[in-house]
C-alpha cells in the first residue's frame, strides 16, 4: 500500500480557494491529498493552526494566498509573508522536515497552478513518509 | 450544545458529483458523527424541491445547524443560507462543504474521492456545530455612481444609471470621451459609422443633467465600502492647477479598456522599418480621413491585411483579441470601396466569425473578391521589401495551408491587426478599487459564466473591454448589465452588508496595540481613556489579520472563530 | 495532627527549588499557613517522608501543592500519589503549570542529553563511559533510579489538576492570595474558583499593567538583545526591537521585568483562552517587522537568534508540538 499523505490545505476565499474552484470549473485533475479549510486571507492564519494541524495528524500543511500586492485585503498576505520564516523555523528547532509546512501564492485565474503545486507538494510528502507526530506522542506516553 | 441537530445534506449535482462520489457511503460515515439528526442525499440541493427538502427536515427534525456537501460556497452559500432563513434558522448556521469544484471535477479516483468527501463533510458538521447567530446589517445605499472611464462602455453605463434618476461622476483621463472608438471609422458587420453612433452617446452624456463629465481627471482614492464609497479625483481647476475633489458614491464601474499591442516588437513584419507596413489604428485614421493611400502618397493597389499580430501567439499573448478578424474583413469591404481597383488579400490563422451577422459578413467579403491565405499558427509571414523590378512595394512569404504551396503575396500597404492588450494602468487601477487580475492583466469577474460584471469586491462593477478583449455589443451590454445591477441596488435605498466581522473582547484587551497598525481600512481604534482597542464594525472587512496577530487572542472573528477551525482541522483529518 | 486544621503537602517535581522559596518569600503569612495548616510534606523545608502521604486515605490531603514538570518516574510516581491522596491538586508555577524551562529539554533527543551529560563535555574524564541504569547491583542490595522519560510533561498531561497557579516563579504576593482563596474555599468562607482556572493572577496580557507608553506606531526595522541599545525607559520595548513577551503573558506578577528594563520572558504563561504562547508570540512579533520584501526579512530575522527558545521558553510541553521530533 502507498502511503497516502494527508494535507491540510489553508487557503484564502478571494485568491486561493478561488483558483482552486476554477481548477474544478477547468476539470484540472490533482492528487486527492488536499483537504481544503476556508479562510477569508492568509493573513488569518493563527501559526497555532499548522501546528494543531501537525498534532492532529497531518503529513502536510500547504498556506496559500494572493499574489503579494494583489490581496483582496490590501496587506494581508505580507502579513502571512512575515510570519511564515519564523514559523519555518520554530518547525526546524521541532525537527518537522521543511518539506512538510509549505506557503504558495495563487491567484483566482491560476487553477492549473494550484493543481500543479498540489501535485508536487504531495509527492514531496509522500518520500518524506508519515509525520512523526502522532505516533511519537503516542510512543512516548505508552514507555510509562 | 447537547442538544444539538444537525441535518446533513449531500448533493449529487445531477452526475457532476455522484459520478465519481458514492454520496451515499457519504452519508453513512456522518451519520455517525455527533449530533447529526438526520443525513441524506438529493440529484439537486439547490433546486426549489432540493431546498423544499431542507426547509421540511429542519421543521420535522428541529434541526439547529445544516451542512450542504455541493458545489463550491462561492457558488450556492447565498442560496442555502436564504432557504433556512425561509425555514425561520439563521442563514449562519449553515456551512457547506465543497465536494464539486474540489473534489469530484478533480479527481478521478472514486475511492480516494469518497473518502476526502466524507472527511469535508465530516469536517463541516464538526464546524457548524460551533457557529453563532448573526445578523446582517442594513447600511444606506449612496444612489451616485463612479465610472471610470469615458468610452463606450462607460458611457453606456452611465445614462443608463443616470436616465433612472441617479447622478454619476463619469471620470475619463484623456481631454475628450469616446475612448478607442473614437479612433475607428466604420464598425463591423453593417458597416455603421462609428462617429454617427458615438456622438449621440456623447451628446446624450453631455447634455444629460445627472451626468459629471470630469474630463483629464484621474481617480486617486476610493475609500469605503459597498454604499458608501468616498472617491478622491484629482482634475484640473480652470487656472490648470491639479485639484483634488472628494465624492461620495454608492457604487463603482470599471470601464477602463484596452490599449492595442506594440506591433514593432513582432521584427518579421517590419513594422517601424518598413513605411508602408502599418497598424489597424493607423489605418482607421487613413480610412476617417477619406485618404487611403501608401507612405508616397498613392492609392495602393495591393493591400494585405494580417490576422493575429500579438494574439494567439505563446510569445506575446495567447489569447484570441476577438475582434480583429471581422475588424480585417471591415477593412477588405473599406479598401474595395475606397480604392476600387485594388487587390485585398487577407491572411489568417482561422476566422472567427461568431457573432450575429457575422457569417454573413464573411461570405460576402469573399464575394467581393477578397483573396483568402491561411497560414499555420506559429508559420508566421514575413515581410520584406520588393525588388526595384516589382510591381508592388513589399513582398509577404505565406505558406499557405489550403493550397500547400507556398506563396508571394504583393503588397504597397500592409494594415497589422494587433491585438488587445491591458492597459499600463490596470495595475494601478485594479489596487485602487481592490480588484485581481489574471495573468494577462483583464480584471476578473466574480464568476466567469454566472456572474461577469460583478467582482470579489463588493459595489466595484467591471465594463468592457478592461474585462477581456470584447466588441461593441459585448462592451455595452456588460456595461448596461452593471448599471442593472446598481440599480437593484439603489432602487431599494438600503443594502445589508455581511454580519461577519471581527470584535475586540475589551475584558481580554490588553491595550498593546498591535492591532491598530495592522488593520488596512483603519478600522480599530484605541480608546486612550479605557486603554482597550475596539473595532469599528462597519469599517470592518472581517479579513481576519488582527484575530490571528493579537497576542492576548482577545479578538474574534465572527464566523471564522479559532475554535470553528479547530473543529474544521480535526474533521478533515479524522 | 488537629482535626480542624488543613492537611496539606508542598512538593517539587522537575524543578529549581524557587517556588518553593516563594512560598518561603511570603514572610509573615508562611505563620498563618502554619496555623491554618500541618505540612505533612514538604522536602525542602520539613521532615515529612513519602510514607506519611502513602499512609494517608484517599483524599486525606486537603491541598496538595506541586510545583516542578514531570521529567521522570518518581515525579510523575508523587503527582499521581499526591492527586490519590488529595482534594484539591495545584499545580504551582510555570513548569508544573507548562513544562517551563526544563521543558526546553524536549528540544533534543534524550539520547543526545544522555550522552552531552555524562560522555562529551568538557568537565568529564575524557573516555568516560558511564551512564545512568535503571538497576544496579551493589554489595548484595539491588538499587533502582527514577526512569529518565523521553520528554519533560506539564502535570496536567499526567494527572487531573485543579488549580494552576503561573509564574517562575509565582510572585509571593500572588503565592499568598491564591493560597489564601484555597483555604477560604476549603474552609467555606468563600466559593470556590471554577475547576481548571489559574488563581492568583489577571485575566489580561502585561501590557495592561505596563507603565511604559504604548504607541500606535509599531515598526521595527531590526531586533535588539537589551544590551545592544541605549533603551527609553518609558517607551514599550517591542516598540524599541527589543524582544518583550509582555503582550502575550498573563500579567499579575507586577511587571516586575520591564519595570528593569528587562523584557518580559513569558513566565506566567499565555493569555486566558491562548492555546499555545509561542504561536501568539511569533505573530506578533511578525506584525512589527517593517518590511514587505521576502529577503529583507530574512535579514531581520536574523537579529533574533534563537527564536523558538523565546517563543517557547516555559511551554514547551504546552504547546502543539510538545517536542522535538528529529528522527
Amino acid at each position: 500500500m502507498t502511503f497516502q499523505p494527508k494535507i491540510v490545505g489553508f487557503l484564502c476565499n478571494w485568491c486561493s480557494y478561488t483558483g482552486a474552484d476554477l481548477a474544478g470549473t477547468s476539470r484540472i485533475h490533482y492528487a486527492p491529498n488536499v483537504r481544503i479549510i476556508r479562510v477569508m486571507c492568509s493573513a488569518r492564519i493563527d501559526p497555532t493552526f499548522v501546528l494543531k494541524a501537525l498534532h492532529d495528524g497531518a503529513d502536510g500543511v500547504l498556506i496559500c494566498g494572493c499574489h503579494p500586492g494583489d490581496c483582496h485585503y490590501s496587506e494581508g498576505n505580507y502579513k502571512m509573508m512575515r510570519r511564515y520564516p519564523l514559523l519555518k523555523s520554530l518547525l526546524a528547532d521541532y525537527g518537522i522536515e521543511q518539506e512538510r509546512v509549505r506557503l504558495e501564492w495563487v491567484s483566482a485565474s491560476e487553477g492549473q497552478r494550484f493543481a500543479d503545486i498540489v501535485n508536487d507538494m504531495t509527492e514531496r510528502v509522500r518520500a518524506l513518509g508519515p509525520s512523526p507526530v502522532k505516533a511519537a506522542l503516542e510512543a512516548d506516553l505508552a514507555e510509562r | 450544545m447537547d442538544d444539538l441537530k444537525i441535518g446533513v445534506f449531500v448533493c449529487n449535482c445531477g452526475t457532476n458529483i455522484a459520478k465519481i462520489i458514492d454520496c451515499d457511503a457519504v452519508i453513512d460515515s456522518v451519520e455517525r458523527l455527533p449530533y447529526v439528526a438526520v443525513a441524506r442525499t438529493y440529484k439537486y440541493m439547490c433546486s426549489d424541491p432540493g431546498q423544499d427538502m431542507i426547509q421540511a427536515d429542519i421543521e420535522e427534525y428541529g434541526l439547529d445547524r445544516v451542512v450542504v456537501a455541493a458545489c463550491s460556497p462561492r457558488m450556492h452559500e447565498p442560496t442555502f443560507r436564504k432557504a433556512l432563513q425561509k425555514a425561520g434558522l439563521n442563514p449562519y448556521f449553515l456551512e457547506m462543504a465543497n465536494i464539486r469544484e474540489q473534489c469530484s471535477w478533480v479527481h478521478d479516483d472514486p475511492v480516494a474521492a469518497t473518502e476526502k468527501a466524507a472527511a469535508l463533510t465530516a469536517a463541516a458538521v464538526m464546524r457548524v456545530a460551533h457557529h453563532e447567530a448573526l445578523e446582517r446589517r442594513s447600511v444606506d445605499m449612496c444612489p451616485n455612481t463612479l465610472v471610470m472611464g469615458g468610452g463606450i462602455a462607460g458611457m453606456s453605463a452611465a445614462l443608463d444609471l443616470a436616465d433612472a434618476g441617479n447622478r454619476v461622476y463619469l471620470a475619463e483621463r484623456s481631454d475628450h470621451l469616446g475612448g478607442n472608438v473614437a479612433r475607428t471609422d466604420l464598425t463591423a458587420p453593417y458597416l455603421d459609422s462609428a462617429r454617427d453612433m458615438l456622438t449621440e452617446r456623447i451628446t446624450r452624456v453631455v447634455e444629460h443633467p445627472n451626468i459629471d463629465v470630469l474630463l483629464e481627471s484621474q481617480v486617486r482614492k476610493v475609500d469605503g465600502f459597498v454604499g458608501n464609497f468616498q472617491t478622491t479625483i484629482r482634475g484640473k481647476a480652470d487656472d490648470g492647477a491639479p485639484t483634488d475633489t472628494v465624492y461620495d458614491v454608492g457604487s463603482v464601474v470599471v470601464c477602463t479598456g484596452y490599449k492595442e499591442f506594440d506591433a514593432s516588437r513582432i521584427t518579421h513584419y517590419g513594422y517601424g522599418k518598413l513605411p508602408n507596413v502599418v497598424t489597424s489604428f493607423e489605418f482607421e485614421k487613413m480610412l476617417r480621413a477619406g485618404r487611403v493611400t501608401t507612405k508616397e502618397g498613392k492609392a495602393p493597389q495591393y493591400v494585405a491585411i494580417i490576422h493575429c499580430v500579438g494574439s494567439r501567439n505563446l510569445e506575446f499573448h495567447a489569447y484570441c483579441s476577438r475582434v480583429c478578424c471581422m475588424t480585417a474583413l471591415k477593412y477588405a469591404h473599406e479598401v474595395k470601396s475606397a480604392v476600387p481597383g485594388a487587390y485585398v488579400s487577407d491572411i489568417y490563422i482561422d476566422m472567427h466569425a461568431f457573432g450575429k451577422g457575422m457569417e454573413d459578413f464573411y461570405r460576402r467579403s469573399s464575394e467581393i473578391k477578397t483573396l483568402f491565405l491561411m497560414y499555420e499558427k506559429n508559420d508566421y509571414p514575413v515581410i520584406r521589401k520588393a525588388d526595384a523590378t516589382d510591381d508592388c512595394d513589399m513582398l509577404i512569404e505565406v505558406n499557405e495551408i489550403l493550397s500547400g504551396e507556398t506563396i508571394e503575396m504583393p503588397a504597397d500597404l500592409v494594415v497589422l491587426m494587433v491585438g488587445m492588450e491591458a492597459r499600463e494602468d490596470s495595475e494601478e487601477v485594479a489596487h485602487l478599487v481592490n480588484i485581481s487580475r489574471d495573468k494577462d492583466g483583464w480584471f476578473i469577474e466574480s464568476h466567469p459564466k454566472l456572474d461577469p460584471v460583478a467582482t470579489t469586491t463588493d459595489g466595484v462593477y467591471i465594463a468592457g473591454a478592461c474585462q477581456a478583449p470584447k466588441d461593441i455589443p459585448d462592451s455595452v451590454a456588460q456595461a448596461r448589465a452593471a448599471a442593472a445591477r446598481i440599480l437593484a441596488r439603489t432602487a431599494r435605498g438600503k443594502i445589508e452588508i455581511d454580519a461577519v466581522f471581527s470584535e475586540v473582547d475589551e475584558d481580554k484587551c490588553s491595550g498593546c496595540r498591535m492591532c491598530n497598525e495592522l488593520c488596512p481600512y483603519v478600522a480599530i481604534e484605541f480608546d486612550a481613556e479605557k486603554r482597550r482597542s475596539h473595532v469599528i464594525s462597519a469599517l470592518c472587512k472581517a479579513c481576519g489579520a488582527c484575530v490571528a496577530a493579537c497576542p492576548s487572542g482577545a479578538i474574534t472573528a465572527r464566523h471564522f472563530t479559532d475554535k470553528q477551525i479547530f473543529a474544521e482541522l480535526e474533521g478533515v483529518l479524522a | 495532627m488537629a482535626d480542624d486544621k488543613l492537611q496539606i503537602a508542598i512538593y517539587w517535581g522537575a524543578a529549581c527549588g524557587g517556588c518553593d522559596v516563594s512560598i518561603l518569600d511570603t514572610d509573615e503569612f508562611i505563620l498563618c499557613i502554619d496555623a491554618a495548616a500541618d505540612i505533612l510534606l514538604w522536602p525542602i523545608a520539613t521532615d515529612g517522608k513519602y510514607k506519611d502521604i502513602e499512609a494517608l486515605a484517599d483524599g486525606g490531603l486537603d491541598v496538595a501543592i506541586m510545583s516542578g514538570a514531570v521529567r521522570n518516574s518518581e515525579n510523575e510516581r508523587m503527582a499521581h500519589l499526591l492527586r490519590q491522596k488529595s482534594k484539591v491538586f495545584v499545580a504551582y508555577g510555570s513548569c508544573a503549570y507548562m513544562g517551563g524551562i526544563p521543558s526546553l529539554a524536549n528540544l533534543v533527543p534524550r539520547e543526545e542529553i544522555i550522552a552531552r551529560a555524562y560522555l562529551n563535555n568538557a568537565s568529564l574524564e575524557p573516555g568516560n563511559t558511564t551512564v545512568p541504569r535503571l538497576r544496579t547491583s551493589l554489595n548484595g542490595y539491588d538499587l533502582e533510579l527514577p526512569e529518565f522519560y523521553a520528554r519533560v510533561y506539564k502535570l496536567d498531561q499526567v494527572v487531573d489538576v485543579d488549580y494552576y497557579v503561573p509564574g517562575c516563579p509565582p510572585q509571593p504576593g500572588q503565592a499568598q492570595a491564591a493560597i489564601t482563596a484555597l483555604v477560604q474555599a476549603l474552609t467555606g468562607q468563600a466559593e470556590a474558583p471554577p475547576k481548571g482556572s489559574v488563581v492568583g493572577a489577571s485575566e489580561r496580557a502585561l501590557c495592561d499593567d505596563c507603565k511604559r507608553t504604548k504607541a500606535e506606531e509599531k515598526k521595527v526595522k531590526r531586533f535588539y538583545r537589551p544590551w545592544q541599545i541605549m533603551q527609553d525607559p518609558e517607551a514599550c520595548l517591542m516598540e524599541q526591537g527589543i524582544l518583550c513577551a509582555g503582550s502575550a503573558t498573563r500579567s499579575g506578577c507586577g511587571v516586575r521585568c520591564p519595570d528593569s528594563g528587562i523584557p518580559c520572558r513569558g513566565c506566567y504563561g499565555p493569555a486566558p483562552g491562548v492555546v499555545d504562547q509561542g504561536a501568539k508570540l511569533l505573530s506578533a512579533v511578525a506584525s512589527i517587522i517593517d518590511s514587505k520584501d521576502a529577503d529583507e526579512i530574512d535579514e531581520i530575522l536574523l537579529t533574533l537568534p534563537d527564536f523558538t527558545s523565546f517563543a517557547n521558553r516555559y511551554s514547551v510541553a504546552a504547546s502543539p508540538l510538545q517536542r522535538s521530533h528529529r528522527r
